[in-house]
């Protein structure tokens, strides 16, 4: 039973009342605004921020859960457009990397599916950081731990669905079962299909094991920013170490060699 | 706006690529010392020894270096509370603990066998775990040295950066060899500096120290074709002259140039003494340089 959100970019507005919902549910803090002045723009803008779009984080971070990407794409006259919108988040992978990466068992599953990191187990290593290959979870120096989306692990815990989804105006954000979700989504990319939009299409059902939550995107999914074939990295850990093995038995035969007395006494000779 | 797909732990230079390095020196010395020992090598004694003087006071400055990195240091003994098998820095912990037991044992040895043993604890300890054939913790210690030198190698290759992705699964075997090759040039000097080497012994060294530099710069030409275009960080800018500059050319070119030249080299010092220094700096510009270049 486990439960997720289905994200169907196809009707995001960009509002960004789930980056809004989210922090205020999380208490998390906005980013302060710290305005310099940049090369190549004639006005003041906060490093932070990216001021050359809409988008105002550009990724998550630890007190970025939620992240409405826009995605602008003009010509060189600007006489032609699109844009697309994407609220991201944790995917809650049922193969997670983080999960799989954390060295204390900090970073658990819940009873409903979601990844958590408990606050007070995590010993700040950021391994968990390199390893999601999404780049959603993020370090804080003032906790000194790292921090994402919980799936609102409080709220879905006590029969509410995600702070997100509540306030989506749109029903773009759906939260409930995974699997109740999947119908609506396949239900939606047909009808989509049906009015011609051929590049429709569901990301998120098998990549990393399977997402929790998962999208409906009108492109190819690095239009939005997501890895196409995204690889849990531990995967591949069977054959990175297979490798180190042979090459560790390698210099070891190497060393017996290198200190064979016979051989030495020869080349000796040859030097004198 | 199209955001990086993956983030960097932002670990620092100082504490992890440092870390990766000494940990290397001192487990690749110390896998030296014991391959010797274990293949009964009396006339190499001399290695051996100085081997364990030197793996052990290396590996107790690394937990220091990784607990500073901690985002709360005050919570590390949590490593100890439960081990991730898919995760390398669970294992590596775990076996960096039992390499740092085997290089304690070893290091009591070699004084007890030089008759420096003043501690009477110490002593004490000695006398208990001495009925221990040094060979079962040397094998041991071997066995944890080469873990901790890999893994930290496979640590890297096993995360979703793509210039640790991209040279996946070639950072390990890179590490073991720089590991190896770096013990024997730290081997060098230390005996050098106590006078204890003989001309026999250096030569045996600086072959081994060759053949290890010949696997690494194969390994890290296959590691760049198999990267591809993703080994630009590693190319290019400041790191690419910490890389090509300070590991390739300086690390491992420049001391097989002064191994082939032999005494011909002798204007600029000592040849031995000046390969085994280069092959120590070019060991730390390997870290500094892929840990650092897959964090840009």
């Amino acid at each position: 039973m486990a439960k997720g959100m289905f994200v169907d970019t196809s009707i995001c507005t960009g509002c960004k009342a789930c980056q809004v919902a989210c922090k205020e549910w999380n208490g998390l803090p906005g980013e302060p605004a710290h305005f310099h002045k940049v090369p190549d723009r004639p006005y003041p803008v906060a490093f932070n921020f990216t001021g050359n779009s809409y988008d105002n984080t550009g990724q998550l971070s630890a007190t970025d859960w939620r992240h409405v990407r826009f995605i602008e794409q003009f010509n060189e006259s600007r006489s032609e457009a699109r844009w697309f919108f994407s609220s991201d988040s944790c995917k809650h992978c049922n193969d997670a990397g983080c999960l799989n990466a954390c060295p204390v068992k900090a970073i658990v599953r819940t009873d409903m599916g979601n990844v958590f990191v408990q606050q007070d187990v995590c010993i700040g290593c950021k391994y968990c950081i390199p390893s999601c290959p999404y780049g959603v979870i993020n370090f804080s120096e003032e906790t000194g731990t790292v921090h994402k989306c919980t799936l609102c692990n409080d709220r879905i815990h006590n029969g509410l669905g995600t702070a997100c989804a509540k306030a989506c105006p749109t029903g773009s954000i759906s939260f409930g079962e995974v699997e109740d979700l999947k119908k609506k989504a396949d239900a939606r990319l047909a009808q989509l299909k049906g009015l011609g939009h051929d590049k429709a299409n569901i990301y998120g059902y098998n990549e990393a094991g399977g997402l929790n939550v998962f999208y409906l995107f009108m492109d190819s999914p690095a239009v939005y920013g997501q890895p196409e074939k995204p690889v849990v990295p531990q995967r591949r850990l069977f054959r990175s170490a297979a490798l180190t093995v042979v090459t560790a038995i390698a210099v070891a035969v190497a060393a017996i060699i290198s200190f064979r007395e016979r051989g030495m006494k020869k080349s000796e000779e040859v030097k004198k | 706006m199209i955001s990086p797909e993956t983030q960097a732990p932002h670990w620092e230079w100082y504490y992890i690529a440092m870390y990766f390095y000494i940990g290397g020196v001192s487990s690749g010395a110390y896998l030296i010392g014991s391959i010797l020992e274990l293949i009964k090598k009396e006339r190499f004694r001399a290695i051996s020894k100085t081997a364990y003087y030197i793996a052990f006071p290396l590996i107790l400055v690394t937990p220091v270096l990784l607990i500073a990195d901690l985002g709360s240091p005050f919570r590390f003994w949590r490593l100890f509370s439960y081990m991730n098998t898919t995760s390398p820095l669970s294992v590596g912990t775990w076996a960096l603990l039992i390499y740092g037991g085997m290089s304690f044992l070893s290091f009591v040895n070699v004084l007890a066998e030089d008759r420096r043993l003043t501690s009477p604890g110490l002593t004490k300890l000695h006398a208990i775990f001495s009925r221990i054939p040094h060979k079962v913790y040397a094998a041991a210690g071997s066995f944890f040295g080469f873990f901790v030198a890999g893994y930290t190698g496979v640590l890297m290759n096993t995360t979703a950066r793509p210039l640790w992705e991209a040279t996946d699964p070639l950072i390990g075997p890179i590490f073991i060899a720089s590991a190896a090759s770096t013990g024997a040039a730290a081997i060098v000097l230390f005996m050098m500096k106590q006078k204890i080497g003989t001309s026999e012994i250096f030569s045996h060294l600086e072959t081994f120290d060759r053949v290890a530099m010949i696997l690494e710069i194969a390994l890290i030409v296959i590691m760049l074709i198999v990267a591809g275009r993703y080994a630009a960080p590693l190319l290019t800018g400041f790191y690419g002259v910490l890389f090509l500059g300070g590991t390739v050319l300086l690390g491992i070119i420049a001391p097989l140039w002064i191994n082939w030249r032999g005494s011909k080299t002798r204007a600029f010092g000592d040849p031995i003494m000046l390969s085994a220094v280069l092959v120590l700096f070019g060991g730390l510009m390997l870290r500094i340089s892929l840990v650092q270049a897959g964090q840009m």
